[in-house]
């Protein structure tokens, strides 16, 4: 019986990824400094909040999450692109599709937040599929979905009409739907966005979000909301933003946009070991930071060739054959 | 460890095992009845052809195969040795003077087969079992069959893992007949042939020329005339030599220096080996050495020169070590690749402790020279190392200004030149500097340069920021060095693409062929894989061509093809065609590469009636070699360096391990005779918890086994001690504990331990001492999960008896100790023996009229209160009857039979009954736990009285009929009686007349027997005729059968 050895990491950069790769691959971690340098050392409540959830989804089985908190900001992806995008993405690793879902109860604008979402995620019945996933295809259609929570409902339709303009030169398949909230299903802060998604010829969906709200500012300054209001980019150049950033996107290339990037990369580390192929864009920080913590815990590392005629990059590995272990035999 | 190849082995040996099966079949008529019956038949057949078929697993051996390992088994004095000396000899022509280890033959083209025989005790044979693809038990034909069964060190880290050339390697693939007698090499490093000869104190080289093994590197070179001084054969084994001469000789002088150098890092590598037989350690790299880097490399002209590259390397090695431990594995295997790779001159720079970085580009293999000069570029770059960031990727120009980027001050443009910069590599690279790019600065190099970054932000304006709060400042910097920050906010989004004005009219033409709108045909060159590079732009050609009217025939194929759109598809279609053909191709190599050509007929004729039989079958096969094809389509476009890094080293690959923190004891009483087995620990193995699994004990051990006795349990590579726990799950899905295995019956065994996965099989024994008579396994079964939250309950029977009873309402003592006891159970329901139900209600407090009525007595807590559905009796007993969760120990001690000398037994733990065997202690004697014969007094009841007063109302046939008690019997019980003579007689007569009918019936009765016996007699006869009649004709209708069959025998002939 010997020690548990801690791989020994050091600040909170990137600490929902790497409480996710420890807890796949049972290793043991111990983060240190932890915002040494900061006001507020150690760590925010929302990453709290996150522990308190693993620690209770772990060693039991569980398929459900119902959590609180913020879903659309502008930090992350929001649940629409969650939805629309990463569940299928799952699609293509062998996860079947039936039993993925993403409820929408409310939505949260930071900075008080208040939204709720219902995940429904089937178990895996034993490994994923390695991917071979390449070819990126032409876009067809672009999809969307704005979303507005204690704003006039207005709103929505002018970010519409702001992206419908920039896409109109590029293709006429462009439809983007509106959920706007009131009342408890709109949260406790103000907010507006946009989630678009354009999907290809081979299946692939590249998409963004652009959200606005009020900047977290300290407890005492949420109150004079009159001030900060003229903060908030006006509905017109959200729209644009948001299309402008899909087209930069489409324009990068890859099977999937950069924000996925590092899920992508996850899940084709965690196959069985069968040569899994992928291409993306750019590489981004948050990719090759992705890149190094799977190097780090999972101990698989991509082969990454650049294709120079589409200036994009092909990522090849072989996956560290992750399985259900904690699943029972019949 | 599972191979497909088993039958083909038995085709190989057939020259010396000849294994004659003869069924002996009678013919049916095959003529049906009834077509239930008929249909009941075909069920039955497809049944069992679906209970042949197993899931088909992917087979992910690539190129060479491992060495086919034949364990031969039996028990001593019966000739194993002489079998695998025999059978050497016949492979090899060598005489063998005696087997010590594996024995490495090559046997035919594509086949080596290794020899092993198995040590005579429990563990060798549980070892051997495991790797072991064929067994031949021997059996002394005088003895008979005497029961021997087929069925270590500990976990460690692996610090480095090289792979070695083969010392055994296969024929050049040349078309010819059989082996030339040149390669038919073979290798028993242990037995003092073609290699070196083991001894306690010293170590001898015999090398006889024709002993030694040719390899075919050699044969190239000597044949292309470079005129080498040594071949590769005598060189491996100087370096085996060498390693082997190190262990021995730095145990005698110095073991520390070997063994306990480095203390275990943490981060040290993902490999995890598990040794059988030791404890903590670890493994680590020291170099690769692969069959082509023999080829590309000078080798020195004398031993001694090398010897101290290897010495040198591997205090280079732990220098590194200690500089940076994070430093990856990975990369340290490539610079040792490299190192291997050049000759003497790079020799001096280990010596200094220097180490040079390897650039990872596909040509390097291809010109050496040029990678030589490069080689001292770098070694002069690599004089100002201490900036860990140069060290990512050394010799390109570029690179390197990407990095200074990452910890410029020039904080605007930051980002956005960092992007550029990634951009332009990602154009103008090769993929290795991506990948280094990527891998190459690991997290210890980017803390620093942060840090960096930080010092000389304080050294400019440190008075300013000494009145600013300490988050201020990272937050500064946080902003723009994204990448570099450890406290970044983690955010998935890449925020800083730069937003472009989409109303451009240039920067709308270079998207639109990303469109469904755009132009096809573009848009279809881009879906290409990197392989048709050079094709894509002949087809640019094409384009130009068609417009000026000139065909130009450059690339016909492309030609054919009008649109680009199709083209793409038809090449997706093409290539899945040609995986396709390979997997089908690679499947009937797999059945019938080695069989005569009647055979494969006959298996090609099987193989297509089973694809009849099983469709879903079939197609999860061919599934699998698609994958299989596809993988290895991809990996061999990789540089062998990639390839190793990304895929690990390939199966049937020699490898040299390196373990620290071994105990010396492993070394001292190192025995050939034992084989080390080293395997692999996989993902999310080397953690320890609790396992559930399936057990039953084996029908052939006598006795059953007992909860809470330590077993040795063999699981995985793993063989360990542990206390497991017995279960049987109830209906309710409760686990039952069970104190001792069931019979015949599976049963739940919960232990602690290192986890295996989810139905890896489990042997456990009791012990591994050789002298037991009895049969050793004890039980066998699959692991079925790891669930830390299982739980195993055991009944418990709280016992109490009433202090007080009132109406329905008892004070209850005995059954709690405390009042907080009695809180607990506060609801539950309890019983008395004679069945009355009631509950446990509160903690009661202690009266005065409720002080026991003895002195000694003292009750004050854990009294309860009780209601009942009825009235109790002081002379009840309560019951509590309850589930209590059984705590399973935290325990498991690795086996460690290799750090001690062979002939001990290894002692772990011991059970209960031996500690009390050892200790002449008695059992355990509890007076209640004693079966005795039940006896019950006869219950005395209290007389019923009446109350007067209920006796006056009740009615006169209900009441108590009050008699005075009578002093004297009664007249009628006194008096006696006398018979008149008339009386008399009649009584007489009817006595005669009894007694006459009485004989009447006996004569009768005797009569009837007689007769019964005679009929008797004559059946017996009677039946005995018929059934002498009867196998009469049996006989006669077999023999006109049987005579009829050969007549028609003949005809078919």
């Amino acid at each position: 019986m010997g020690k548990t050895s801690y791989v020994r990491l050091k600040g909170s950069r990137q600490f929902r990824q790497r409480l996710l790769l420890a807890t796949l691959s049972s290793t043991p971690i111990l983060v240190e400094d932890i915002r040494s340098d900061d006001t507020s050392p150690g760590l925010q409540p929302h990453e709290v909040s996150l522990l308190r959830l693993i620690e209770k989804v772990s060693d039991d089985c569980t398929v459900e999450i119902n959590e609180t908190g913020i879903t659309n900001d502008s930090k992350d992806s929001s649940v629409d692109t969650f939805r629309t995008t990463t569940l299928h993405m799952l699609k293509r690793f062998g996860v079947p599709l039936e039993g993925l879902m993403l409820k929408i109860e409310s939505r949260g604008a930071p900075p008080l937040g208040g939204g709720e979402v219902v995940l429904g995620v089937p178990i895996v019945p034993n490994s994923l599929t390695a991917a071979h996933w390449v070819d990126e295809g032409m876009v067809k259609s672009i999809r969307g979905v704005t979303f507005s929570t204690r704003v006039s409902p207005q709103i929505a339709n002018r970010m519409i009409y702001a992206a419908r303009g920039v896409f109109n030169r590029f293709i006429p398949d462009v439809h983007i739907f509106t959920d706007h909230r009131s009342g408890p299903a709109g949260g406790r802060s103000p907010g507006y966005g946009l989630s678009l998604v354009a999907e290809t010829t081979s299946g692939c969906l590249i998409s963004t979000d652009v959200a606005v709200n009020y900047p977290k500012a300290d407890e005492t300054d949420v109150m004079e909301d009159s001030e900060e209001k003229p903060d908030m980019l006006p509905p017109e150049d959200v729209g644009v933003q948001a299309a402008s950033t899909l087209l930069g996107e489409i324009e990068q290339g890859g099977v999937v946009d950069s924000t996925h990037q590092g899920l992508l990369f996850l899940l084709c580390a965690l196959c069985p070991p069968d040569v899994s192929k992928v291409r993306v864009g750019m590489l981004t920080p948050y990719g090759i930071e992705t890149l190094r913590n799977i190097r780090d815990f999972l101990g698989v590392k991509f082969v990454i060739k650049p294709d120079p005629t589409t200036n994009t990059v092909i990522l090849k590995c072989v996956g560290c054959g992750m399985k259900n272990l904690s699943r029972k035999i019949a | 460890m599972q191979r497909s190849g088993i039958p083909r082995f038995w085709n190989l040996g057939a020259t010396f095992f000849r294994f004659v099966f003869r069924i002996v079949s009678r013919v049916l008529a095959f003529a049906f009845n009834s077509s239930v019956k008929a249909k009941r038949l075909q069920s039955r057949a497809a049944e069992k052809e679906q209970r042949r078929l197993h899931v088909p697993t992917i087979d992910r051996s690539t190129g060479e195969l491992p060495p086919f390992i034949v364990v031969v088994q039996g028990p001593p004095k019966v000739g194993k040795s002489l079998l695998i000396k025999c059978l050497v000899k016949h492979y090899t022509k060598h005489n063998l003077s005696e087997v010590h280890g594996p024995i490495t033959v090559v046997s035919g083209k594509q086949r080596r087969v290794q020899f092993l025989e198995c040590p005579n005790d429990i563990n060798g044979m549980i070892d051997a079992a495991k790797i072991a693809d064929l067994a031949l038990l021997l059996v002394d034909g005088s003895y008979g069959f005497e029961m021997v069964h087929i069925a270590g060190v500990g976990d460690f880290a692996s610090t480095g893992i090289t792979s070695l050339a083969d010392p055994c390697p296969l024929p050049s693939a040349a078309k010819k007949k059989g082996l030339r007698d040149k390669e038919k090499l073979f290798y028993a490093p242990m037995s003092g042939l073609g290699d070196l000869l083991y001894d306690k104190d010293a170590v001898y080289i015999n090398i006889n020329d024709h002993l030694v093994q040719f390899s075919k590197v050699d044969e190239e070179t000597s044949a292309s005339g470079k005129g080498k001084d040594r071949d590769v054969g005598v060189a491996l084994v100087k370096t085996l030599q060498n390693t082997r001469y190190s262990i021995d000789e730095k145990l005698e002088q110095s073991f520390i220096n070997l063994f306990g150098r480095k203390p275990p890092s943490a981060s040290d590598d993902n490999v995890d080996a598990n040794e059988s037989g030791y404890s903590q350690g670890h493994v680590s790299i020291l170099d690769q050495e692969d069959d082509d880097c023999l080829d590309d490399k000078e080798v020195s002209d004398d031993d001694e020169a090398r010897k101290n590259e290897l010495i040198a390397e591997s205090e280079s090695d732990d220098s590194d070590g200690d500089d940076n431990c994070t430093m990856d594995d990975d990369h340290v295997g490539d610079q040792q690749i490299t190192a291997f790779s050049h000759d003497l001159k790079e020799e001096i720079e280990f010596h200094n402790g220097r180490f040079r970085r390897k650039v990872i580009s596909s040509d390097y293999k291809d010109n050496g020279d040029l990678q030589d000069s490069e080689g001292d570029d770098m070694q002069e770059l690599d004089d100002d190392d201490d900036d860990l960031g140069d060290h990512m990727d050394v010799g390109s120009e570029s690179s390197e200004e990407g990095d200074e980027d990452l910890d410029s001050d020039d904080e605007g443009e930051n980002v956005s030149k960092w992007k550029g910069s990634l951009l332009a590599k990602t154009v103008s690279r090769q993929n290795g500097n991506l990948m280094q790019l990527v891998y190459g600065p690991n997290v210890t190099a980017s803390t620093t340069t942060s840090q960096e970054a930080h010092d000389s932000s304080e050294s400019d304006d440190s008075d300013e920021d000494f009145f600013m709060p300490k988050g201020e400042r990272t937050k500064k910097l946080s902003d723009n060095l994204d990448v570099d920050n450890v406290d970044t906010e983690d955010s998935s989004k890449f925020n800083n693409i730069q937003l472009k004005d989409w109303s451009d009219g240039d920067l709308v033409k270079s998207i639109r062929d990303r469109f469904v709108t755009g132009d096809w045909s573009k848009a279809a060159q881009r879906g290409l894989g990197t392989e048709d590079v050079g094709d894509n732009e002949t087809v640019f050609g094409d384009f130009e061509d068609l417009e000026t009217g000139e065909v130009f025939k450059g690339n016909p194929e492309d030609n054919d093809k009008s649109s680009g759109s199709f083209r793409m598809g038809d090449d997706q279609e093409m290539e899945e065609r040609r995986l396709k053909k390979l997997a089908l191709r690679a499947k009937f190599d797999d059945d019938g590469s080695d069989l005569s050509d009647e055979e494969e007929h006959n298996k090609r004729k099987f193989n297509q009636n089973q694809t009849d039989a099983g469709g879903y079958f079939d197609k999860l096969k061919e599934e699998i070699e698609l994958r299989k094809q596809m993988n290895i389509a991809e990996l061999n476009d990789l540089d062998e360096a990639t390839r190793v890094e990304v895929e690990g080293f390939r199966i049937g690959t020699y490898l040299r391990l390196e373990i620290h923190g071994i105990p010396f004891e492993m070394v001292e009483y190192f025995d050939p005779h034992h084989p080390i087995l080293v395997g692999g620990v996989g993902l999310g193995e080397e953690n320890v918890g609790y396992m559930q699994a399936r057990l039953k004990r084996h029908r052939w051990h006598k006795k059953v086994l007992k909860t809470r006795d330590p077993i040795i349990i063999s699981v995985g590579w793993r063989r360990y001690q542990t206390i497991p726990i017995y279960a049987i799950e109830d209906r309710n899905g409760r686990y039952r504990m069970l104190k001792y295995t069931p019979e015949h019956m599976h049963c739940l065994a919960m232990f602690w331990g290192p986890l295996a996965p989810p139905k890896t099989g489990i042997l456990a024994l009791q012990t591994l001492s050789n002298n037991q008579t009895g049969f050793r396994i004890t039980a066998t079964g699959a692991v079925q999960e790891f669930n830390h939250a299982a739980q195993i309950m055991k009944k418990v029977k709280l016992v109490g008896c009433p202090l007080k009873i009132f109406k329905k309402t008892a004070l209850i003592k005995d059954m709690f100790t405390s009042d907080l006891e009695i809180a607990k159970f506060e609801g539950a329901a309890i019983r008395t023996v004679s069945g009355i139900r009631g509950q446990v209600k509160k903690a009661a407090k202690v009266e005065l009229g409720d002080r026991p009525k003895k002195k000694g007595e003292s009750v004050k807590e854990g009294i309860a209160r009780c209601t009942f559905e009825d009235r109790i009796l002081m002379s009840d007993i309560v019951f509590l009857r309850a589930w209590t969760r059984v705590e399973i120990p935290r325990f498991y001690n690795p086996v460690t039979t290799s750090l001690q000398p062979r002939d001990q037994t290894w002692k772990g733990m011991k059970t209960v009954a031996e500690l009390r065997r050892d200790n002449n202690l008695p059992v355990p004697y509890n007076k209640d736990s004693v079966y005795m014969s039940i006896e019950r007094k006869p219950r005395k009841f209290n007389p019923l009285v009446i109350p007067r007063k209920l006796q006056a109302a009740l009615p006169f046939a209900s009441k108590p009929k009050d008699k005075p008690a009578r002093k004297q019997p009664s007249l009628e019980s006194r008096r006696a009686v006398v018979m008149e003579p008339h009386e008399r007689k009649v009584h007489a007569l009817v006595q005669h007349l009894q007694q006459i009918k009485n004989e009447k019936m006996r004569k009768r009765k005797l009569k009837e027997q007689e007769k019964k016996k005679a009929y008797e007699a004559e059946k017996m006869k009677q039946e005995q005729l018929s059934r002498k009649r009867q196998r009469e004709e049996r006989r006669e209708r077999y023999r006109r059968e049987d005579k009829h069959k050969r007549t028609r025998r003949k005809v078919e002939d």
